[in-house]
C-alpha cells in the first residue's frame, strides 16, 4: 500500500511517462474453457477452428497488432500443441525481425479455467503494465487507442480503476430473450457519467423479468443506467492487478461470473470495473454455434472490415475476389456452367463444384469436391470434404475430411465432426452431433472445464466398425437400416451420435448454426401469448415497447416507460411480500424504488393498489362474488399498507383512477364490480368522499366513454353528495 | 537484398491492413520502397539490368498482390521496372559505340569484316530502342530477341574491355543511374500538385460556378491556386456521402476566402445548370481514359454530359494507369464496412439470423469507388498539361514499357 | 515481264466477280455449306471456264508474275493460315526466285508482284495490308541497313517464312490479351467465323472462365452454324440466333466479340455484312463491342461511308426462287465507324479505336 501511495505522490507527468513506456501486452487465452463447441474440441482446440476459412485465432492476433500491442502472450491449455504448431506455421513465433508484435506462447496443462490461466500469468510475472484481456475466439476491428486512453487517463486519477470492459450495442430478439450472438441477454447497470458498471449479469432470469439491484447502488449512484441491449465483447483492458485479484481469490474461475461479478458485489478493496462503448466498429466473441454463424455472416457482410475475406492480410489464405452479392470465389475454383452460387457464399480455393450444384448462404471450404444436384443452404463445410451428387446439406457444420454419399441428407443444425463418413441415402437427423470420438461419459456438472481429457486425444485411424450398435451411443444407421442397407450394405453413419434428445433441447436450437425453426418460434409468440391471458401483457408490452424504442433505460428521466417498469417492480417486491416479508420492510423498499425512480408517492400508490388488486386477482376463483370477496380480503389485510401512501386527497384520486385505468384495459375481470368495490373502498377509509367527488367532477367533463364508471357508480355518488350535504347542513345547525 | 525485406514486409502490410490508403501516400512510398531495393541491390557480373528489374519485379509483385485496388502501387513499380530498361540502354548504347569504335579502328585491313559489328551495333540500337516503346507494326517484322543479343553485346563488350575496374565503374554508374532517376520520379510525384495548380488561371475564369464532389487534395492546391491568382469564383461542393469529405474540403476552401456552398449528393443534378465547370479528382486514370473516381462521380459526369458541362479531372501522372478496367465496378472496387452507413447496434435486431431463416435480409454495400467512362471526360489536367481521353494512351505509352504490363506474369514465367 | 502480267491466263477465276475471290477463300476455310454454294455459284457464274477455286492450280505458264498468284493460292488454302500470311509467302518466293542483284531491283520486282497479286484481288483487305507491309519492310531494310544484297535478301526470305509463326503468335498474344475481359457468368455475342474469336473461346475455356455465348447465324453462308459447332465442342454453352434477333437478344448480353477482314486507318473494322448493324445495337443499348484482329490486317484504307469500299459480293441463297427483275444485294461486308467499337485487342496490346491511325501513320510516313 505504501508503494502505492508512493506511486500517486508522483507528479503527473512522472506518472504518463511511465504509462507511455511501458510495452503493450495482451494475454490472449488460447482455450475457451466450455464444452460449447463439443464434439469438434475433442479432437481441435477452438481457436483453430476456421471461421469463413481462417482459423479464429489469426483474426484475433492480427487485431492485437494493428492495435499497437507489442508483445502476446497465448495461454495454450488444451491442445497445446496444436496450438503451437499453427502459430508457427502462420508466422506468428518463430520469425522475430518480420514482426512487430512477440508472440509468446505459455503453457499449461493443469489450468482448467479462465482464472486459472491467469494465476499461471501472474506466476510467471511477465506482465508489468496495463495489458489486454482477450479471448482468441474474438473477431474486432475497432482501434483500441481512445478506450486505452481512457482507461490510463481513469487509472492517473483513481488507482482503483482495474479494469475497462470494450461493450457494444445489440439488440436481443423480443421472442427469445437472446442476443444474435446466442447468449442470454445481460443486464448492465452503468453510471452514464462516469460509465462505471455498478451491476452485471449475464444470467438474468428471463421467465421472471426481473433483475434485483443491491440498493445501497441505488443509494450511492444518483443515477444510473440499466442497459440489456448491450454485448459483453470479451475485450477487457486490465491492469496488473487483475493479475493479483486472481491470486488472491483462487476461486475465481469464471471471467464474469466470478472476477466481474465478485468485484462488483463484494466490493473487495474498492476496485471498479468501467465500460466502454463502441458504435461504428465490430467487436464479437464466437461463443457457441449460434455466434460461429452470426459471426461468418458478419464477415461475409464485411461489418469486419478490413477483417474480410478478400483483404485478410493474414494466415496462409488464398487470394478471394469478392463478386457481385457478397459472393467470394478464391482463384482456382472449378465450377461447373450449370452451378449456381447464391449470395453471401465463400468458395475456397481448389473446391471443385459440380452441374446443377446450388449453394447458398454458406461457406465452403478449400479443396472440396462436390457432386452434382447437391443443395447446400446455411452451412460452413470446412475443408477436403467430399460430397457426392444428390446431397443435401442444410444449416449445418461439416468438418475436415467428412464425406458424405449419394443422397445423404444432413438436416439443420447437425455437426459433422473430422472424417464422419454418412453413407447413401443416409439422413442425419436435425441437431444430432456425429464424431468419431465417444462421448466422454464422466461428464461433469461443472461447466468450467478443459474440453478434452487427455486421454481422449485425437486418434488417427480409430478403430470404429462402420456398423456400431452400442446402447449408449445409438447410431444413425439403426434408424436409416430400411433406407440405405439395402443399397449399399455398408450405409450409416461412421461414428459416435452424441446423445442430444433428452438433456438441453433448448440449447440445441438455440445455440445451433440452424435458424430458430418457425414451430419453436409460435410456440415462444404462444408463450408470450397465454401470458398475455394471465395478464402480465404489461410486461410484454414493456418488452416489446422496449424493443421496438431505444432500449435505454434511463431512470433519471420520468416516463412511462419508468412507471410501468416500476410498478412492475413494485408489484414484484408485492408478491414477496405476499410470501411473508414484513409489512414495514416492505414499505421500506417500496420506498427506495420510489426513489429510484424518483416518483411521487401519488406514483407509490396507484402502483401499490394494482399490487393489492392484481393479488386478489389472482386469488379469487373465476366467479364476480369470490373475485369481490378476495378483492375484499385483500384490501382488508393490505390497508395499513396503502394507508401509507393515500395521506392527501391527490393521492386517493390517483387510486381512483389507477382503478378506473385497471377496469378499462388491463385487468377487466374488475369492471364490472366497478360501483361495488368503490363504496367498500370508503368504507375503509381509503378513498374520502372528497376524493370520489373530485374525480366525478373531473369525469363530468370527460368522453362518454371515460364516465363509464363514474355512471356505473352514480348511486353511490349521489348518496355522498346527500351525505355531504346533510353534514353541511349538520353543521350549520 | 535480406536487408530490405523487413522493409517491404512491413510496407505489404500497411497495405494490406488498409493503413496507407489515397494514391499520392502510396506512389510516395512505393517509390520510396523501390529506391532502397535498388540501392540495397547487389550488383552481377552479368546481365545487371535483368537481376535488377527481376528484383524489383519480385517486390512488385508482392505489394500490387497486398492492395490491387491501389493502382498507383503497379504504377509506381512499371515506372521503376520503365526507368531501369531506359538507363541500361542508355549505358549500352555508350557501349556499343565505344566497341565499335574500337573495331575499325582494330580491322583496318579487312574492310569485310569491319562491315558487320557496325551494321550489328547500329541494328540493336534500333532495336534497343523499339524495346522501349510498345510492339508496333513497324516491329512486327524484324523481331530479334533483343534482350539477349543486348546481354551477348555487352558482355562482349566487357570481355573484351578486359578491365574489371571500368566494368565495375560502369555497374555502379547504371545503379546510380537509376536512383537518381527513381529520384527525380519521387520528386516529381511531390511536386505534381504545384505543375497542376499551374495550369488553374487558364481553366477557371472570372465569376465561374465550379462543382466538386467529396475532397481531393488535387483539386483542394487546384482552386487554391486559382484563387491566389486572384481569381474570383464559386465553388459547390458536394458532400461526398457516406465519408463527407465535402464537408472538410467546404471548410478550406472556406479558410482560403472561396465562396463555397455545400449540397448533398443527390442536389448535383438540381444544381448542374447553374455550374460552368466540373473539376473533380481522380483515384486512378485507366488506360482507355475512363476514370475510377470516389464514389457518386459516375452521377457527377452523366449530371454534366447531359447539361453539356465540361468536366474536367485533375490528377498527378502517379494516377495514370497502364491497365485496362474489366468490370470495374466489380473488380476494381473496395468495399467497405456497413458502418459507415448505418449503425450496427440500431439494425442489430435485424440481423439477427436466428429469427430469419438463416438468410440475412439486410445487405449493406458501401462500395468506394465508381468507375466513369472516357466519354463522358472532357479533359484531363495532369503534371504535363492538359489532355483528352484519347490522348491518355500516348501519355502511357511514354511512361511505361509494354511488357511491364503484367507485372506477376512476367515473373511467373 | 509485262506481257506475261498481261497475259489472259491471268487465274483470278472471277474477274467481274458475282462471287469475289476474297469470298472464296472464306468459303474454303471455313464454309459449312459451301459445297451447295459453290455448285450454284459455279452454275450461275458459268461464265468463267478456265479454274474452278476448287481446282487445282494450272502449271505456272513459268515467270514470276503468275507465280506469286499460284503461290498464293496455294497457300490459302491451308486451313490454318491468314490469308495475310499466303500474301508474305507468295512474296517471300518471289524474293527466293528472283534473279536481282540490287536491292533495288529486287524492290522493283517485289513491287510489281505485290501489286499484281493485290489488283488480282481487290477485294480482300488482309491481302492489300499484309502487302503493303512487307513492301514497308523490304524498304526499310534496304534504307536503314548497309547490309550486303545477299544477307539482306537471306534475312528478308527469313522473315517472310517466319511470318505463318508471327500470325500463330500474334493470335494467341490476342487471346491472352482478351482473357480478362471474359468475366465470370457473363454472355457474349459472336459474330461470324473468326480464328482469333475462337482462339480466345478456346482459352478462356482452358482458364474455366464460366460464360455463355450466343452465336449469330450468319446468312447466307452460316458461318455461326460452323462457329458454333466448334464452341460447343469446347464445351461452352451456346445459343445461335438468327442474324435479326440480335436486338432481341441484346439485354441478356454482356458484351459483343467480332474479329475483322480490315481495321482501317480511322479506327473502324471491315467485316463481315451485318457487324455494323450489331454494333449500333450495342452501342445504344452500351453495351461493350471488343474487335479481335492482328495487326497485319491494319490497312491503309479510309472509307467515309458503306459504298467508299471495293465491294465484295457474294452469292445469296433465298431457298426459294427470286422473282424475276428484283434486284439482290449480295455485298458481303460492311464498315463499321470507330464510334461504335470499345477496343481493339490486337497482338500490339489493347487499343482504343484512335490509336490504330497512329500506328498506320508511324509505319507509313
Amino acid at each position: 500500500m505504501s508503494q502505492k501511495k508512493s506511486r500517486g505522490g508522483a507528479s503527473a507527468g512522472d506518472d504518463a511517462d511511465e504509462l507511455s513506456r511501458s510495452p503493450l501486452q495482451a494475454v490472449l487465452l488460447a482455450d475457451s474453457f466450455t464444452l460449447k463447441f463439443r464434439p469438434i474440441t475433442l479432437e481441435r482446440p477452438k481457436v483453430l477452428l476456421p471461421l469463413v476459412n481462417v482459423p479464429m485465432i489469426d483474426y484475433t492476433l492480427s487485431w492485437l497488432e494493428t492495435s499497437g500491442v507489442e508483445e502476446v502472450f497465448v495461454f495454450c491449455c488444451a491442445h497445446a500443441q496444436q496450438v503451437k504448431e499453427h502459430l508457427q506455421d502462420a508466422g506468428w513465433t518463430g520469425k522475430p525481425a518480420a514482426r512487430e508484435m512477440a508472440v509468446k506462447t505459455v503453457e499449461s496443462h493443469d489450468a482448467i479455467s479462465a482464472g486459472d490461466a491467469l494465476r499461471v500469468m501472474y506466476g510467471r510475472g511477465v506482465i508489468n503494465g496495463d495489458f489486454i484481456l482477450i479471448s482468441g475466439d474474438t473477431i474486432s476491428n475497432m482501434s483500441l487507442k481512445d478506450a486505452l486512453q481512457e482507461h490510463k487517463d481513469r487509472r492517473k486519477k483513481d488507482p482503483l480503476a482495474v479494469m475497462t470492459m470494450i461493450i457494444k450495442q445489440s439488440k436481443p430478439s423480443v421472442l427469445t430473450q437472446q442476443t444474435r450472438l446466442g447468449n442470454d441477454e445481460i443486464v448492465m447497470a452503468i453510471a452514464p457519467e462516469t460509465k462505471e458498471l455498478l451491476y452485471y449479469e449475464d444470467r438474468a432470469d428471463a421467465s421472471h423479468l426481473c433483475v434485483t439491484i443491491d440498493k445501497d447502488i441505488l443509494a450511492s449512484n444518483p443515477t444510473l443506467q440499466l442497459h440489456n441491449n448491450m454485448e459483453d465483447c470479451y475485450i477487457d483492458i486490465c491492469s496488473p492487478e487483475v493479475l493479483s485479484l486472481f491470486t488472491d481469490n483462487f476461486d475465481y474461475q469464471h471471467l464474469r461470473r466470478h472476477f466481474v461479478k465478485g468485484l462488483l458485489v463484494d466490493d473487495i478493496m474498492g476496485y471498479k470495473i468501467y465500460t466502454h462503448e463502441i458504435h461504428s466498429s465490430y467487436a464479437a466473441r464466437v461463443d457457441n454455434f449460434r455466434s460461429y454463424d452470426t459471426v461468418s455472416k458478419d464477415i461475409i457482410q464485411r461489418w469486419t472490415y478490413p477483417m474480410v475475406p478478400d483483404v485478410l492480410s493474414f494466415g496462409n489464405c488464398h487470394e478471394m475476389k469478392l463478386h457481385r452479392q457478397g459472393i467470394y470465389k478464391a482463384a482456382d475454383v472449378t465450377l461447373s456452367h450449370s452451378a449456381h452460387i447464391g449470395a453471401n457464399s465463400v468458395i475456397g480455393n481448389g473446391t471443385n463444384i459440380g452441374e446443377q450444384c446450388k449453394v447458398s448462404n454458406s461457406v465452403i471450404g478449400e479443396g472440396c469436391s462436390i457432386g452434382k444436384n447437391v443443395l447446400i443452404h446455411g452451412s460452413y463445410i470446412w475443408d477436403n470434404v467430399i460430397i457426392e451428387d444428390g446431397c443435401k446439406v442444410s444449416n449445418s457444420l461439416v468438418c475436415d475430411d467428412v464425406h458424405l454419399r449419394a443422397g445423404a441428407v444432413v438436416e439443420p443444425g447437425c455437426i459433422l465432426s473430422f472424417k464422419i463418413k454418412v453413407g447413401k441415402n443416409v439422413v442425419v437427423p436435425a441437431y444430432s452431433k456425429v464424431s468419431l470420438l465417444e462421448k466422454p461419459s464422466n461428464e461433469d456438472s461443472d461447466e468450467e472445464l478443459e474440453y478434452a481429457d487427455t486421454n481422449s486425444a485425437v486418434t488417427d485411424s480409430p478403430p470404429f466398425s462402420s456398423m456400431r450398435n452400442n446402447a449408449d451411443h445409438p447410431t444413425v444407421e439403426s434408424e436409416d437400416e430400411d433406407l440405405g442397407a439395402s443399397e449399399t450394405g455398408t450405409s450409416g453413419v461412421l461414428g459416435y451420435i452424441w446423445a442430444s434428445g433428452d438433456t438441453g433441447t433448448q440449447e440445441e436450437w438455440r445455440q445451433s448454426i440452424a435458424p430458430i425453426p418457425k414451430e419453436k418460434l409460435q410456440e415462444l409468440q404462444h408463450a408470450i401469448a397465454v401470458d398475455d391471458a394471465d395478464g402480465s401483457e404489461e410486461d410484454l408490452n414493456n418488452r416489446l415497447r422496449e424493443a421496438d424504442h431505444d432500449n435505454d433505460s434511463e431512470i433519471s428521466v420520468v416516463e412511462d416507460d419508468d412507471y410501468t417498469k416500476f410498478e412492475k417492480e413494485v408489484e414484484e417486491t408485492f408478491q414477496r411480500a405476499l410470501d411473508g416479508v414484513h409489512q414495514d420492510n416492505l414499505i421500506l423498499e417500496i420506498n427506495a424504488l420510489r426513489l429510484s425512480y424518483s416518483l411521487q408517492h401519488a406514483d407509490c400508490a396507484g402502483a401499490v393498489f394494482y399490487s393489492i388488486m392484481r393479488s386478489a386477482l389472482v386469488a379469487a376463483q373465476s366467479t364476480t362474488e369470490s373475485l369481490l370477496k378476495a378483492t375484499a380480503d385483500a384490501l382488508t389485510k393490505w390497508r395499513d399498507l396503502l394507508r401509507n401512501y393515500t395521506k392527501t386527497v391527490d393521492e386517493e384520486m390517483e387510486i381512483l383512477l389507477k382503478f378506473e385505468e385497471m377496469c378499462q384495459d388491463i385487468t377487466k375481470e374488475f369492471s364490472a364490480l366497478f360501483s361495488k368495490i368503490l363504496p367498500y373502498l370508503y368504507d375503509k377509509e381509503l378513498v374520502s368522499e372528497d376524493a370520489i367527488l373530485r374525480w366525478a367532477e373531473e369525469k363530468a367533463n370527460a368522453d362518454e366513454s371515460d364516465k363509464v364508471f363514474v355512471k356505473q357508480s352514480d348511486a353511490f355518488i349521489q348518496w355522498l353528495k346527500e351525505a355531504e350535504e346533510e353534514e353541511d347542513e349538520d353543521e350549520e345547525e | 537484398m535480406p536487408d530490405v525485406q523487413p522493409l517491404v514486409s512491413d510496407f505489404v502490410l500497411k497495405l494490406k491492413r488498409r493503413k496507407v490508403e489515397g494514391s499520392h501516400a502510396v506512389a510516395r512510398q512505393t517509390a520510396e520502397l523501390l529506391r532502397s531495393v535498388v540501392s540495397q541491390h547487389r550488383m552481377g557480373n552479368t546481365n545487371q539490368a535483368a537481376a535488377l528489374a527481376d528484383a524489383i519485379r519480385a517486390v512488385g509483385e508482392h505489394l500490387i498482390a497486398a492492395n490491387p485496388i491501389e493502382l498507383a502501387v503497379g504504377n509506381i513499380v512499371r515506372r521503376v521496372l520503365h526507368i531501369i530498361k531506359e538507363e541500361d540502354i542508355s549505358s549500352t548504347a555508350v557501349g556499343i559505340e565505344g566497341l565499335s569504335v574500337t573495331a575499325v579502328s582494330d580491322d583496318e585491313y579487312d574492310s569485310g569484316n569491319d562491315d558487320r559489328p557496325t551494321l550489328s551495333a547500329a541494328v540493336l540500337a534500333s532495336h534497343a530502342r523499339n524495346t522501349l516503346r510498345a510492339p508496333s507494326l513497324q516491329t512486327l517484322l524484324d523481331d530479334i530477341p533483343v534482350s539477349t543479343a543486348l546481354s551477348h553485346s555487352a558482355s562482349s563488350a566487357g570481355d573484351s574491355d578486359g578491365k574489371t575496374g571500368d566494368k565495375s565503374l560502369k555497374t555502379r554508374k547504371l545503379k546510380h543511374d537509376v536512383i537518381a532517376a527513381i529520384g527525380d520520379l519521387i520528386e516529381e510525384i511531390d511536386t505534381c500538385y504545384d505543375q497542376i495548380s499551374e495550369q488553374a488561371v487558364e481553366l477557371i475564369h472570372q465569376n465561374e460556378v465550379i462543382l466538386t464532389l467529396g475532397r481531393s487534395r488535387t483539386v483542394k492546391e487546384f482552386l487554391y491556386a486559382a484563387k491566389e491568382k486572384k481569381r474570383s469564383f464559386r465553388v459547390f461542393v458536394a458532400e461526398g456521402a457516406p465519408r463527407y469529405q465535402g464537408h472538410v474540403l467546404a471548410k478550406e476552401l472556406v479558410e482560403k476566402g472561396v465562396q463555397t456552398t455545400v449540397i448533398t449528393d443527390s442536389a448535383v443534378f438540381a444544381m448542374i445548370s447553374r455550374v460552368n465547370m466540373v473539376i473533380v479528382g481522380a483515384h486512378a486514370i485507366m488506360a482507355n481514359g475512363g476514370v475510377i473516381a470516389p464514389i457518386g462521380m459516375n452521377m457527377v459526369a452523366l449530371a454534366a454530359q447531359r447539361h453539356a458541362v465540361p468536366f474536367v479531372v485533375v490528377a498527378g501522372s502517379h494516377k495514370l494507369c497502364p491497365l485496362y478496367p474489366h468490370n470495374p465496378e466489380v473488380l476494381l472496387n473496395e468495399l467497405k464496412s456497413p458502418s459507415d452507413l448505418l449503425d450496427f447496434g440500431e439494425f442489430s435486431n435485424c440481423m439477427n439470423f436466428s429469427t430469419q431463416d438463416g438468410t440475412p435480409l439486410l445487405d449493406v454495400v458501401n462500395p468506394t469507388f465508381d468507375y466513369v467512362p472516357p466519354k463522358l471526360v472532357s479533359l484531363f489536367v495532369t503534371d504535363s498539361g492538359g489532355h483528352s481521353p484519347s490522348y491518355i494512351y500516348r501519355l502511357i505509352s511514354e511512361y511505361y514499357s509494354a511488357d511491364d504490363l503484367g507485372v506477376r506474369r512476367m515473373s511467373s514465367s | 515481264m509485262a506481257m506475261e502480267l498481261d497475259a489472259a491466263q491471268n487465274p483470278n477465276p472471277n474477274p467481274d466477280p458475282p462471287i469475289s475471290a476474297y469470298y472464296q477463300t472464306r468459303a474454303d476455310h471455313h464454309a459449312v455449306v459451301s459445297s451447295d454454294w459453290l455448285a450454284h455459284a459455279a452454275a450461275a457464274a458459268s461464265s468463267v471456264t478456265d479454274t474452278d477455286a476448287d481446282a487445282a492450280p494450272p502449271p505456272s505458264p513459268g515467270g514470276n508474275g503468275g507465280g506469286v498468284i499460284e503461290e498464293f493460292n496455294m497457300w490459302r488454302r491451308k486451313p490454318e493460315a491468314a490469308e495475310a500470311v499466303a500474301a508474305i509467302m507468295a512474296l517471300t518466293a518471289v524474293i527466293r526466285s528472283s534473279r536481282a542483284t540490287t536491292m533495288m531491283e529486287l524492290e522493283i520486282e517485289l513491287k510489281k508482284a505485290s501489286d499484281k497479286l493485290k489488283s488480282w484481288d481487290a477485294t480482300s483487305i488482309s491481302l492489300s495490308a499484309a502487302c503493303d507491309l512487307f513492301m514497308r519492310f523490304v524498304t526499310r531494310t534496304s534504307h536503314l541497313e548497309h547490309e550486303k544484297f545477299d544477307a539482306a535478301k537471306s534475312r528478308l526470305i527469313e522473315r517472310g517464312e517466319k511470318f505463318g509463326e508471327i500470325s500463330l503468335k500474334a493470335r494467341k498474344t490476342i487471346a491472352m490479351l482478351s482473357q480478362d475481359f471474359i468475366l465470370d457468368g457473363c454472355t457474349m455475342l459472336v459474330h461470324g467465323y473468326s480464328r482469333v474469336v475462337l482462339e480466345i473461346l478456346k482459352l478462356a475455356a482452358s482458364n474455366r472462365k464460366l460464360f455463355r455465348v450466343l452465336c449469330t447465324e450468319g446468312r447466307p453462308d452460316r458461318t455461326g452454324l460452323r462457329m458454333s459447332n466448334e464452341i460447343a465442342a469446347l464445351g461452352i454453352p451456346v445459343k445461335v440466333l438468327i442474324d435479326s434477333a440480335v436486338a432481341y437478344s441484346m439485354d441478356e448480353i454482356d458484351m459483343i466479340f467480332v474479329g475483322a477482314d480490315g481495321v482501317v486507318e480511322s479506327g473502324g473494322i471491315i467485316n463481315m455484312m451485318g457487324t455494323y448493324q450489331i454494333a449500333l445495337v450495342a452501342h445504344s443499348m452500351n453495351k461493350p463491342l471488343y474487335v479481335a484482329a492482328e495487326s497485319y490486317k491494319f490497312a491503309r484504307l479510309y472509307p467515309l461511308d458503306q459504298k467508299d469500299m471495293t465491294p465484295a459480293h457474294r452469292p445469296i441463297d433465298f431457298g426459294v426462287p427470286v422473282p424475276a427483275g428484283v434486284e439482290i444485294e449480295t455485298s458481303a461486308r460492311d464498315y463499321t465507324p470507330p464510334q461504335y467499337l470499345t477496343l481493339l485487342l490486337t497482338d500490339l496490346g489493347v487499343l482504343t479505336p484512335s490509336v490504330v491511325s497512329d500506328e498506320l501513320i508511324q509505319l507509313y510516313l
